[in-house]
């Protein structure tokens, strides 16, 4: 080989993969003793305001266990913004960092973590159903090193209130990423659910957001009410959604309160902030050694808040029933 | 942790030899890339999920692999549609077989068999079998290389790449060099997106975008840093450039930059090594100037 540089680089490159291989050949791991401070490895996998008001409720969950930043709480934070050729070196960087316990926002970044280790616990939050993702071999006894907080909507509230609501309601269609596996199982719920209550509810899956708006358009011809599932790919492009439906007078029916916020018209959801909440309460428990992943069995909220966009209702001529107003947690 | 950036940069070393399979031998871009990577990806996972063993799976992706590129070489030459549109249709087209082949967004290999349990027994310490995974696929795949383009099939291939016109007047069929050129370029990306699905553990249907910015950071890299080489050393220099990039990511995450921006810090990083070439032959300029002025 002529070219000194190249050689002299991959010597280099193999000295070091030897020399970490001598050393940790001969190192015998030391266990880590219980230090005072404790540290949290969070990964998320994007940003938008969802899975934010989660990471924010986390912290908070902690602080009410007694473990609060800069004291006895240091937390690790990376965030893949949906770039999935990052996470596992995130993941890597994360359990390097010597994080007593883990926690993943999102099922990729769950999926990333859960690869890395089978000894430090992980927390998951927001992943509707760990048991169908194979996080978990079942999600009342975990059994492995993953246990946490799913995000499973209350479908059937939620259709119940869409028919409160819109008494003459027929047709529901559900918009969602078909690049999403929370999305398509609860996709598949609205549909057993809507039967039941004799809606006719269509599946509306689009690959990716670039076809978000055509859509839309094509459902707002054919639904009454378009319901969205917690997802991702649509909540990052709630906007686009609100604009064309509320064009179109066809009101929208999120699973997430966020959303309604940002321009749907009701839902029982559960509070992505409480979501977080009990996720860090979780993370505390298990690094105060009052629970083990492996019996934690995944926590499943059984009701939801009553949200409602009143602007929303107004700029469609909906009239929301007084009773309804009342019992709303939340209206705006 | 140097360890699995290393070995993750010998597999992705193995998507820099496939994209200069195309991007410099045959000089156009290909962006089926993106499509054939997640694809042999999922077909791989898929593979071992239905019982199939993990080297059969990843083989299984590969040929999925050259498929995609075959298309694409067909509407390219057969068909006459630019090469960038012809990639671009092929990639998109897999995002629509990824979803019918695993029946869902991404599926996970937890508790399921993988490539780097035939090196269970050797007792190695955490990621080393990543390290022997790259080691020996990157050898295997250069030694095939190296072997192919010695043949008078690999020098046509070459010559269809310098100059086409003349190619063809020696009797190459140069149709045929870019549809080879093509599958086998992408039955490698497949086999590295095979092998980092089962090294990150699940497939998605979303795991490629972005990756022909890796793919071209190599190539770049290893030609911006060891220069003029033979061919074999372009091979080496290559996976080295890819190892280099992956070391370059992990140093930005661990400087503790807002990973927000990683995008942006690497473009400009890669930006950099483009330029450099350019800012060495202004600096050697200059100072010849001046002494010539003494």
């Amino acid at each position: 080989m002529k070219n000194k540089g190249l050689l002299g680089m991959m010597l280099l490159l193999i000295i070091i993969v030897l020399a970490t291989f001598v050393s940790e050949k001969q190192e015998t791991r030391k266990k880590e003793q219980d230090r005072e401070t404790k540290t949290v490895g969070i990964l998320q996998y994007v940003s938008h305001p969802a899975l934010d008001e989660i990471y924010r409720g986390i912290q908070d969950g902690l602080a009410e266990k007694g473990f609060e930043s800069e004291k006895n709480l240091k937390i690790e934070f990376q965030n893949g913004q949906a770039d999935q050729s990052k996470l596992n070196m995130m993941s890597q960087y994360l359990l390097n960092k010597k994080a007593d316990i883990l926690v993943g926002i999102a099922t990729p970044a769950a999926q990333a973590l859960a690869n890395n280790t089978t000894n430090t616990p992980i927390v998951l939050g927001a992943i509707t159903d760990p048991q169908a993702a194979h996080l978990v071999a079942d999600n009342q006894k975990p059994g492995g090193n993953i246990t946490g907080v799913s995000d499973q909507s209350p479908v059937d509230a939620q259709l119940d209130l869409a028919k409160k609501i819109m008494p003459t309601l027929k047709k529901v269609g559900v918009l969602y990423s078909s690049a999403e596996d929370n999305s398509e199982a609860q996709a598949s719920r609205v549909v057993a659910e809507g039967r039941k209550r004799g809606l006719l509810v269509k599946k509306y899956p689009v690959p990716s957001s670039n076809q978000i708006s055509q859509m839309v358009q094509v459902m707002s011809s054919e639904v009454d009410l378009i319901y969205l599932p917690t997802d991702n790919t649509i909540a990052n492009a709630m906007q686009i959604v609100v604009d064309i439906a509320t064009k179109n007078n066809i009101p929208i029916m999120p699973s997430v309160d966020t959303m309604v916020a940002q321009g749907g018209l009701a839902t029982v959801g559960i509070n992505q902030y409480e979501l977080g909440v009990q996720t860090g309460k979780m993370t505390a428990d298990i690094l105060r050694n009052d629970s083990q992943p492996a019996t934690t069995p995944i926590y499943t909220f059984t009701k939801g808040d009553v949200v409602i966009n009143k602007e929303q209702a107004k700029k469609l001529g909906i009239k929301i029933p007084d009773d309804l107003l009342k019992s709303a947690s939340k209206t705006k | 942790m140097l360890i699995s950036t290393i070995g993750q940069g010998l597999i992705w070393g193995i998507l820099g030899l496939g994209i200069f399979m195309t991007y410099r031998l045959l000089n156009f871009p290909d962006m089926t890339v993106e499509g054939s990577y997640p694809l042999g990806g999922a077909v791989c996972v898929m593979g071992i999920t239905q019982g199939m063993s993990p080297v059969v799976a990843t083989l299984l992706g590969v040929g999925i692999g050259m498929l995609a590129g075959l298309t694409t070489g067909l509407l390219y030459t057969k068909g006459n549609i630019p090469i960038i549109l012809a990639g671009i249709l092929v990639m998109s087209a897999s995002n629509s077989v990824i979803l019918f082949v695993m029946k869902s967004p991404s599926l996970s290999l937890l508790k399921q068999k993988k490539i780097h349990d035939l090196f269970q027994n050797l007792n190695l310490p955490d990621y080393f079998d990543t390290v022997l995974i790259g080691v020996i696929s990157v050898s295997l795949i250069i030694i095939l290389l190296l072997f192919f383009l010695k043949t008078q099939l690999g020098q046509a291939y070459i010559a269809t790449g310098d100059n086409e016109q003349m190619a063809r007047s020696f009797g190459i069929n140069t149709d045929k060099m870019k549809i080879i050129g093509l599958t086998l370029s992408n039955g490698m990306v497949a086999l590295s997106g095979a092998l980092l699905a089962q090294n990150d553990g699940y497939a998605s249907v979303d795991k490629g975008i972005g990756i022909i910015v890796i793919g071209l950071a190599s190539i770049i890299i290893g030609e911006v840093i060891f220069g003029e080489l033979q061919l074999s050393e372009r091979l080496l220099a290559i996976v080295v450039g890819s190892i280099l990039y992956q070391l370059l990511i992990l140093l930005v995450i661990k400087l503790g930059f807002n990973t927000n921006y990683l995008k942006l810090i690497s473009a400009v990083v890669l930006a950099s090594c483009l330029m450099l070439p350019t800012l060495k032959i202004n600096l050697n300029h200059k100072v010849m100037k001046r002494s010539e002025e003494r």
